[in-house]
């Protein structure tokens, strides 16, 4: 379990997350909503070691995470898929996702890349081509495959859903809601389509201005009208 | 014509090494975003080693090996030196770090190796071969700095496209971000990157040492000469590096050939000049400086 | 950022308080203060020492320009060592050819040829700062550094007008009066009547009697510096550094760049002990010529006197640029580019005011450097020269005139020091040569490391901390 107390970052002077807690449970996914600016994505790349904490810790199954380089803490089985696609438009696709996970063993890496395979089965169709060919979705399936490939136990998926059709947005969702409740995978996911996210999660945590303003079962924040109107503006 | 042969012919073994200047060059480009000003005197340095191994013992392979190694640590080395300026984003200062380094290496060199040129002596034969009743501006040695010059290139290419270090570097070198959220230690590949450039150096200056002398200053215009053709390839290309300073040596050589060798560098600047003149935006808009 | 938002939100207070006048007539002060101090320092020591004075005012000409490229414009060039061969060659040429058409009733004289020598800079600089100012960082520092191997290697191309390898020997134009004595021009000619480097410049300078064996000393030192010999016997090395330029050929990498820091050092390297010099005659005190200075010509002092004079006026220009508006329009466009020209700068267009002005001053300071040495050529200018411009400022601190100045001292003084050194302990030559070049490398590396804004930048910030500011050392 990926246990997150206290956290708080900033840049500067400006504040961008204010004693932040969170638990995500193995098994189900726990979605992160918020308005622009509220802090979601710091939060992602302070959890994968992108930004240092300025106080708080974050703990993985027990072992503190937080200080640490991005190197060691995906080694650790926390796999971040950044805002944005974030492929390397220069290399192949295979390449792309052969990149992750490079210390694992070489039975480890295939079996991971079978399965991202046949998860996505376009990245094995478009496989020795480079990825600026790509599609948007595609891309955006290329960077969770990728991801994949390290095998991570926690993974982290800052906005997957940016700039795509909303039928590509349900089956990627879906697809990671499945990945986690058969794999046992803790999911965190940052979305703008809060209707979307909080169906696929169990819990939910609503972000504004760098603080929780609330948190609890997905279902409980979908039905607080109160709520959505003064976060989530819809 | 026959003239035209000849230079031509002759021009390629300089060429060569200036394309193992400018693919050292190009490596610590992509590894790292900044152009070693010291690259050449890295080289130098080697070379005087590897010199001093050869008088010793008489092994040309031996000390080609030795330079190679001298290389790579020399590589590593500089790198610790310049990248702190360019973590602090201070481009200015590392770009200033590499040419103390340089300066550095040139009187260090000169200190222990004394000043006055020295001779290189060949492995085999430097003397035009003679075939189809003529003499030819190629030699046994030229057709060893070729086969080596081509066996590195091969291997680098090889290393970098078929290798899991090669695409490791690759990705450091393109998208550091991405390439340490997949795991790759990003910084232990751009030293990887600042040491096979050294290493590369290290080739270059041995081979180009006996079919001239070697003195503390030198490669001074080697540098001249890589830093434009590895321009002319972009600076990100490895395939550009090779080709351009190959180009680079070819038209050096007919310049030399047909007019007098003194023009060589200022033929290498009207090429930079022409260069960054003609590409519309100037070379730097697509690939901003980056800091590590 | 700070500069920019000062550059837009000067108040009209600001305005009021920073008007120009008053700062240039602040500015004005204090340069004439330090220009008289010099000329006072430099009538009362002994020539020998003027002759350093006038190398520092020269270097620090020359590194002034430096500071406003390097530190407040941020552009790294190694090519000012060339842009000083333009202005050297630009006053060789026009005070050997014209030097006897009056122009607008003028008598044709060092003047006029100091001031083509600007133009000249001008107009390179323009040349040069257009295509450099779409380059960044390496790109920059490459062409750069090209321009300083290739510029010398142009010399080659047209040896009829700029005398090839050998260079050019110049009848230093001197003012009459002053400094001068009836007989100055015999003394000048000598060296300057031929360009032969062979020429007897210096053997003539051991019989030269009186007064012109001052005129005769730069022409021989010149001769026996090159190759720092310390025998003061040895064959005149003049023909070693003038043939360097041949030593650019193609398949002979080796020769390829003989261009080191050491060799661009001719007139830097004049023994500390005036008895070396070939000038003077055994037994002859040389502080017996101090008490001759009414009658005689001195050269050092005249040489110190223009270089002086010429870094004084570079430093007001200077001083007014930098601390005025356009000081902080380079710094705005250093720090952040795209915020400048988003608030209306034109980033190019500052780029290239700083290069013009940086290849002025380093034309003028070409120019002084062909009169003290009553000679151009490419060894005089080479890739060495341009290095040591870039150490000087780097050691000095790059963000700030003093550092220039400091710059300069050091530049000049560490190989005396160290040859002081070596003397006391009998090093070897091998040693001895290479120990400053080695010093400033390393140097340059330590401070880019540890203290980026150099001398003046470390101890600027350390007055700040102790006032409780903070600053970055490079501001
Ligand atoms: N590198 C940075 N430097 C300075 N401030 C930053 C930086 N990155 C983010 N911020 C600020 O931190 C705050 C939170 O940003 P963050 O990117 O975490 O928001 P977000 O919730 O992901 O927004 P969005 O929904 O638009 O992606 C914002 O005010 C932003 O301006
Ligand atoms: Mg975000």
């Amino acid at each position: 379990m990926l246990l997150i107390e206290n956290l708080s970052v900033s840049y500067g002077a400006v504040q961008a997350l204010k004693d932040v807690s969170i638990e995500v449970p193995h098994g189900s996914v726990t979605a992160v909503i918020g308005a622009n600016g509220a802090g979601k994505s710091t939060l992602m790349r302070t959890l994968a070691g992108l930004e240092k904490p300025q106080s708080g810790q974050v703990t993985f199954n027990g072992e503190v995470i937080s200080g640490r380089k991005p190197e060691d803490i995906v080694r650790m089985g926390i796999a971040l898929v950044p805002e944005g696609r974030s492929t390397i438009p220069e290399l192949t696709v295979e390449d792309n996702l052969k990149l992750g996970g490079m210390w694992r063993s070489h039975a480890q890496r295939n079996a991971s890349l079978s399965r991202v395979y046949t998860l996505f089965p376009v990245l094995s169709e478009r496989k020795s081509m480079r990825a600026d060919t790509l599609s948007g979705g595609e891309r955006q399936q290329l960077a969770i495959g990728r991801a994949l490939m390290t095998g991570p136990q926690v993974l982290l998926l800052d906005e997957p859903s940016l700039g795509l059709a909303p039928l590509i947005v349900t089956q990627i969702l879906e697809l990671v809601a499945r990945m986690a409740w058969d794999s046992g995978l803790a999911v965190l996911l940052v979305e703008q389509n809060a209707t979307v996210a909080l169906r696929i999660a169990r819990s939910g945590v609503v972000l504004n201005l760098g603080e929780v303003v609330k948190s609890g079962p997905a279902a409980e924040i979908a039905s607080d009208e109160e709520l959505r109107h003064a976060y989530l503006g819809y | 014509m026959t003239n035209f042969i000849d230079f031509l012919l002759g021009g390629f073994s300089n060429g060569a090494v200036i394309a193992l200047m400018a693919l050292a060059l190009v490596m610590v480009w992509r590894s790292t975003r900044m152009v070693n000003f010291a690259q050449v005197g890295q080289a130098m340095f080697t070379t005087y080693i590897a010199l001093t191994v050869q008088q010793s013992t008489g092994n040309w392979l031996l000390a080609l090996a030795v330079a190679m190694g001298a290389g790579l640590i020399l590589g590593i080395v500089v790198f610790f030196l310049v990248i702190r300026p360019v973590k602090n984003s201070d481009t200015t200062g590392a770009i200033i770090a590499t040419f103390g380094v340089l300066i550095a290496l040139q009187a260090g060199a000169g200190m222990v190796w004394g000043g006055d040129p020295e001779g290189f002596i060949p492995p085999v034969s430097n003397a035009g071969l003679e075939f189809a009743g003529r003499i030819w501006p190629v030699s046994l040695y030229d057709i060893l700095v070729w086969v080596v010059t081509a066996a590195l290139v091969i291997g680098l290419t090889l290393l970098f496209t078929k290798t899991s270090l090669g695409l490791s570097m690759r990705a450091s070198a393109f998208n550091p971000e991405v390439a340490r959220l997949s795991g790759v230690r990003v910084n232990r590949m751009l030293i990887t990157g600042w040491a096979i450039a050294g290493a590369t150096g290290a080739v270059g200056g041995v081979l180009i040492a006996p079919v001239s002398t070697i003195s503390p200053n030198s490669f001074d215009i080697l540098l001249v000469f890589a830093f434009t053709a590895a321009v002319i390839g972009g600076l990100d290309s490895l395939v550009g590096a090779v080709t351009f300073g190959i180009g680079t040596g070819l038209v050096i050589s007919l310049v030399s050939g047909y007019t007098d060798a003194s023009n060589a560098p200022v033929v290498a600047l009207v090429l930079l000049a022409l260069n960054l003149l003609l590409k519309p935006d100037g070379v730097f808009s697509h690939h901003g400086s980056r800091s590590v | 950022m700070s500069n920019l938002t000062d550059v837009k939100n000067m108040s009209n207070a600001q305005k009021l308080r920073t008007f120009p006048g008053n700062r240039i007539v602040w500015h004005a002060v204090i340069v004439g203060v330090v220009w008289l101090l010099l000329l006072l320092l430099n009538n009362n020591i002994d020539p020998l020492y003027s002759s350093y004075l006038a190398l520092v005012a020269m270097y620090a000409t020359a590194m002034f320009g430096m500071t406003i490229l390097v530190g407040f414009s941020g552009q790294v060039s190694l090519g000012n060592g060339a842009l000083m061969a333009v202005g050297g060659y630009v006053f060789a040429l026009t005070s050997m050819n014209w030097q006897t058409v009056p122009i607008f009733g003028w008598e044709w004289n060092a003047v006029w040829s100091m001031v083509f020598a600007g133009l000249g800079g001008i107009l390179i600089g323009g040349i040069v700062g257009g295509l450099a100012a779409r380059l960044k960082g390496p790109y920059l520092a490459g062409l750069t550094l090209g321009l300083a191997v290739g510029v010398p290697a142009i010399t080659n191309r047209f040896p009829e007008l700029l005398g090839g390898e050998n260079g050019l020997m110049l009848t230093v134009p001197y003012p009459a009066g002053g400094y001068a004595a009836s007989e100055i021009a015999g003394g000048a000619e000598s060296g300057a009547e031929t360009s032969d480097p062979n020429s007897d410049a210096g053997s003539d300078a051991g019989a030269a009697a009186g007064e012109d064996q001052y005129a005769e000393l730069d022409l021989s030192e010149f001769d026996q510096g090159v190759d720092a010999s310390t025998d003061p016997n040895a064959t005149p090395a003049t023909e070693d550094l003038l043939t360097e330029g041949d030593l650019l050929t193609l398949d002979d990498f080796s020769n390829g760049g003989d261009l080191g820091l050491e060799s661009a050092d001719p007139a830097v390297e004049p023994s500390v002990d005036p008895s070396v010099d070939a000038g003077l005659e055994p037994g002859q005190d040389p502080s017996g010529i101090t008490d001759s200075f009414d009658t005689g010509f001195i050269i050092e002092r005249w040489q110190a006197s223009m270089a002086i004079a010429v870094a004084c006026l570079v430093a007001f220009a200077a001083l007014n640029l930098i601390r005025g508006r356009q000081g902080r329009v380079w710094k705005a466009v250093r720090d952040d580019p795209i915020a400048a020209a988003v608030v209306g700068i034109s980033p190019s267009g500052s780029k290239v005011s700083a290069f013009v002005v940086s290849s002025l001053f380093a034309a003028l300071a070409g120019a002084v450097f062909a009169q003290i040495l009553s000679f151009v050529g490419p060894g005089a200018f080479s890739l060495g020269l341009s290095l040591s411009l870039l150490v000087g400022i780097v050691l000095g601190g790059r963000s700030s005139l003093l550092g220039a100045i400091l710059g300069a001292l050091i530049i000049v003084w560490l190989p005396e020091l160290v040859d002081g050194l070596a003397g006391d302990r009998g090093w070897p030559d091998q040693i001895t040569n290479n120990a400053p070049n080695l010093l400033y490398g390393l140097l340059v590396v330590a401070v880019v490391l540890a203290a980026p804004g150099g001398i003046t930048g470390t101890v600027r910030s350390w007055i700040d901390k102790s006032r409780g500011k903070s600053r970055s050392p490079l501001s």
